[in-house]
């Protein structure tokens, strides 16, 4: 419809429809056409005047929020035939401007409430987004559930891993998966391109993606044919991999690139969406290449990792019954190839969140009672000012707001107060997740899903309704209790009886739970502290490390990989600077992770697998002397310990003493690794202990065998360096000195021995750190209550006080009386706080070290300072109240 | 007697006069705010003129629709017989109250 006078503009901006919509149905019917009609018309007006339409949309929202607050308020006067705005729509509308108003008009309180909300609810809502991702949301493939790790069972039924030939059995006898794949961790170094790169990947079978029901974004998966001894060397690359070394360039599928100096042809890249849970910081596949007649095939090779997934109404029990059949038949046929019988099957979740479980629930459970504390809070806050507004009330009630009016205007009031508070909430939330994931420790799971998104903002407002319905009910309650009338007669400023109890309450419960978290962060302190008391069996200062490569065609003989790193012990031990140098094939206190079985010559076992197995370190002549590791008896390695030289090997303590109780391993042959073949070394010394995987676990066993005495050459070697000053000044030297050797093998992990024992409890350290942190605004929180209630009574009891004072009572005496109430507040609060963190720790022990969950100096030290602090709270009221001027006070009642 | 008027009641009494025939909401809010830099908002407006009404001071008819106001009629209002007599009334009343004032206190 257009008008044929004027040229057809294109459609001017229309005042906002939402606006409109809500005045259509907040307006009586009388007024509202002509009203919209005037408010349309002003809003043209206004665009005509230069004003851009995002300033007249705000206008009009202005105009559309005053309305039915006027109206309504004119529909109270007698002589007016105006409308009545008693909609349910209306009747919000102006509880939500009042309670904006009433906000406004008391800025600090406002901004003291919101903010102990936005902490509370902030710090929740950044622990959930990072617990929710690992404990509750499913693995990101498909049908999640089915998915389960397969494990064989050692001995003490522990999981172990796969070796190929059992692997083989399973995937051709089971009936319980769709497909299964056996995995192992590579490393490979990329050349040709640039400098070097060392790169993490995972070599799998040809199953490995249809398994986990992901397929490449580009090319193509694995094929059976590339997954056997021989085949074309292929490879398929992470997108993070393919974007930062390739640019994202397409064309690199069916192109070859050069790994470890070998060509392979990369078939495929995997999306940016696929999550590796099994090996985060693999960026490239391979085919595992295996078959049967490989030697590192056979059944107590075990050092593949099997993923499987289960056929649809399939369950992890029928499946690990069915493989415990299996395993049977299979044992029964090599007996002495097995320790155990049976096969784990834990699902792939549990596998993947496990380790962390613990800990992350006890984080969730500590940021629950901050969340706690800080609604105990503000109800306080929001029951001392309801007391103010007793008046308020009362003239509201008796103009003929009834008590659900009264009670709607206050949960409103709450409601809007929880919002700003669940706003800025997300925004410390968002920070907060930032400082996680940069605090988090190294072995956190799923890291790459945690932050703020859909779930975690639904939680966010789903936390925030119920905080705001929570600490808004004790105010309502209490406001609306008993006779208004009576609230007119009395002076607005005394509390009655039954607020006083609830805000007592409230205060013991804050100090209650403040306590729960100090003492849990008190145990996790002391916890710490233990843990580094522990010796490492080394002596870490002035120690740095680092772990040095080779690859490539260079090194395809053990002579030249030997000499290589002969050279580089030379060169390092060249560095002014450096006292003492050495190498190992495994640091301690590193994720290294390198076993084998000790077979005793004198006392064989019917089944050579029940042998124990101890860590091997395959050390350069002076290992221990540069970790300064202690010889207990016998003798150390020397540079005499040649290739060539009688085998020998030394044991850790730990070891002699259990296998080989009461009698002397020296001079006790034992083989490695195969008890059919390979030499017989003689034990020619016993060394002190020293923690491999971690400063809580128990002593394993271990054994050093010199390098060259080892049947190959490892190709990866930490270098140790004790040195005279500071061990990292001498970074940059020893790098130099490691490539004057060979420019292109590189170097990773360099670090100095300290920081890797610290970063041994890295776990421990982040827990640590979010309860300590937890704890701290406990504690200001409930000394911020405790303050609130006395301060309160005090102004409520001045009269009380002018009496005792004029009667004769002491400053002293008054003092007291203010403190005594205070102290008997928080004494009533730590005794139910004690037992609650008793409870607490007994079921948190798993993550305590070396303490009682009842630790007596945990808990006294915790109730001292919570005391201390109470005290101060208590102070500055106490102070005041000691200080009124008895006459002013009874003249003013 | 005709009732008294309030302050803002008088603002919109006198916007009314001047307006004659084209009185309806926007154009009284437009007079008071051009004349006083008072800017108030429709539903105050609205308000006080129903109050009027209700005290018989003014009146109120239906007008025609037009596309500027989004095919919405106008409600257009006029001052009855009464209502003439109450501005008249306290307009007197503040003169009465002004007059001989010193001319710093800026008296008519």
């Amino acid at each position: 419809m257009s008008d044929p006078r004027s040229p057809a503009p294109s459609p001017p901006p229309a005042p906002p429809a939402l606006a409109v919509w809500l005045l259509s149905r907040l307006l009586p019917d009388e007024l509202r056409e002509p009203f919209l009609g005037d408010l349309e018309e002003s809003f043209h007006h206004e665009l005509r005047r230069g004003r851009g339409p995002a300033a007249a949309g705000w206008w009009y929202w202005r105009e559309t929020l005053r309305a039915p607050l006027t109206l309504s308020r004119a529909a109270g006067h007698p002589a007016s035939s105006a409308p009545r705005g008693d909609g349910p729509m209306t009747s919000l509308l102006i509880d939500l401007h009042f309670a904006f108003r009433l906000l406004a008009r008391r800025p600090a309180f406002t901004a003291l409430v919101t903010l102990t909300l936005a902490l509370g609810i902030g710090a929740t809502t950044a622990i959930f987004s990072a617990v929710y991702p690992i404990l509750f949301a499913p693995l990101p493939f498909p049908h999640p559930e089915r998915l389960v790790m397969v494990w064989e069972r050692d001995q003490k039924g522990t999981p172990d891993n796969f070796g190929f030939a059992t692997y083989r059995d399973v995937v051709d006898a089971n009936r319980s998966f769709d497909a299964l794949a056996a995995m192992g961790h590579s490393e490979v170094t990329m050349t040709g391109r640039a400098e070097p790169e060392r790169l993490e990947g995972q070599k799998v079978s040809s199953t490995f993606f249809r398994t986990l029901g992901v397929a490449p974004a580009l090319g193509r998966e694995f094929r059976a044919t590339e997954d056997v001894p021989g085949a074309e060397r292929v490879t398929i690359l992470s997108h993070g991999l393919w974007r930062s070394r390739f640019g994202g360039d397409s064309s690199l599928v069916g192109r070859q690139i050069a790994l470890d100096g070998i060509p392979y042809t990369v078939i495929g890249v995997m999306p940016a969406s696929f999550e590796n849970v099994l090996d985060p910081k693999a960026q490239l596949w391979t085919p595992l290449r295996y078959d049967l007649l490989l030697a590192w095939a056979c059944r107590t090779c075990r050092h593949l990792r099997v993923v499987g997934r289960l056929k649809a109404g399939v369950s992890v029990t029928d499946a690990e019954r069915e493989l415990g059949v299996l395993s049977r038949r299979i044992v029964a046929d090599h007996p002495k190839e097995y320790e155990g019988v049976g096969m784990l099957v834990p699902t792939l979740h549990e596998q993947v969140t496990g380790g962390v479980k613990p800990a992350l629930l006890a984080v969730l459970g500590a940021v629950a009672l901050v969340l706690l504390i800080a609604c105990a809070n503000v109800t306080n806050l929001l029951l001392a000012r309801a007391a103010q507004r007793e008046g308020e009330f009362s003239v509201r009630a008796a103009l003929g707001a009834g008590h659900v009016r009264v009670i709607r205007q206050l949960l409103t009031e709450s409601l809007v107060l929880a919002a700003i508070g669940g706003v800025l909430g997300i925004g410390v939330a968002w920070l907060g997740v930032q400082a996680l994931v940069a605090l988090s420790p190294p072995g956190l799971p799923r890291i790459g899903a945690i932050g703020v998104n859909g779930p975690v903002l639904v939680f966010a407002v789903l936390i925030t309704t119920t905080v705001g319905l929570a600490f808004g009910v004790a105010p309502a309650l209490h406001a609306t209790r008993g006779d208004l009338y009576h609230g007119l007669m009395r002076t607005s400023r005394r509390l009655t009886g039954s607020r006083r109890v609830t805000r007592a309450s409230l205060v013991v419960s804050e100090v209650a739970l403040a306590m729960v978290l100090l003492v849990g962060s008190g145990l996790l302190l002391r916890s710490m502290t233990r843990l580094f008391a522990v010796s490492p069996g080394f002596d870490p200062s002035h120690l740095l490390t680092m772990e040095v490569v080779t690859g490539g065609p260079r090194f395809t003989s053990d002579t030249a990989t030997h000499a290589y790193f002969q050279r580089v012990l030379e060169a390092a031990g060249a560095v002014p600077g450096v006292e003492t140098a050495a190498l190992t094939s495994q640091l301690p206190l590193t994720n290294d992770y390198d076993a084998y079985g000790v077979h005793s010559e004198a006392r064989p076992r019917a089944n050579t697998e029940q042998d124990p197995s101890a860590h091997r370190y395959a050390v350069s002549g002076r290992y221990l002397e540069t970790m300064r590791i202690p010889v207990l008896r016998g003798r150390g390695l020397t540079d005499r310990d040649r290739g060539d030289g009688l085998a020998v090997l030394l044991i850790n303590q730990a070891f002699a003493r259990r296998e080989w109780p009461g009698t002397d391993p020296i001079g006790q042959r034992v083989r490695l690794g195969d008890a059919t073949q390979g030499p017989w070394r003689t034990i020619v010394g016993i060394v002190g202990d020293v923690k491999q995987v971690s400063l809580s676990a128990d002593q394993p066993n271990a054994i050093y065998v010199p390098e060259e005495q080892w049947p190959w050459a490892d190709f990866e070697m930490s270098l140790v360096v004790r040195t005279r000053g500071d061990p990292a000044a001498l970074v940059p030297a020893l790098r130099r000195a490691v490539w004057s050797v060979d420019r292109d093998q590189p170097i990773v992990r360099v670090s100095t021995m300290e920081r890797l024992v610290t970063g041994s409890a890295a776990e421990r350290r982040f827990t640590l750190v979010l309860f300590e942190s937890f704890a701290a605004v406990a504690l200001i929180m409930a000394a911020a209550g405790i303050y609130g209630v006395l301060a309160g009574t005090v102004v409520e009891r001045r009269p009380e006080i002018g009496v005792r004072a004029a009667l004769g009572a002491t400053r002293a005496n008054i003092l007291m009386l203010v403190v005594r109430q205070g102290l008997g507040l928080t004494t009533i609060g730590i005794v139910l706080g004690l037992a609650g963190a008793a409870a607490m720790a007994r079921i948190a022990t798993s993550l305590l070290f070396g303490i009682s969950p009842v630790d007596l100096f945990t808990y006294v030290g915790v109730t001292v300072l919570l005391v201390v602090v109470a005290l101060a709270a208590c102070w500055i009221p106490a102070w005041r109240a000691a200080r009124l001027d008895p006459m002013a006070t009874l003249r003013t009642d | 007697m005709e009732p008294r008027l309030g302050e803002f009641e008088q603002l919109v009494m006198l916007a009314l006069v001047r307006l004659g025939d084209d009185a309806y909401g926007v154009a009284v809010q437009r007079e008071i705010a051009g004349r006083t830099g008072r800017s108030t908002g429709f539903a105050t407006v609205y308000t006080t003129l129903a109050r009027l009404e209700g005290k018989g001071l003014v009146a109120s008819r239906l007008g025609d629709p037009t596309p500027e106001r989004g095919g919405r009629r106008k409600k257009y209002f006029v001052l009855l017989a009464a209502g003439r007599r109450a501005v008249r009334e306290s307009l007197r009343t503040l003169r009465t109250m002004t007059r001989g004032l010193d001319a710093s206190w800026g008296a008519p």
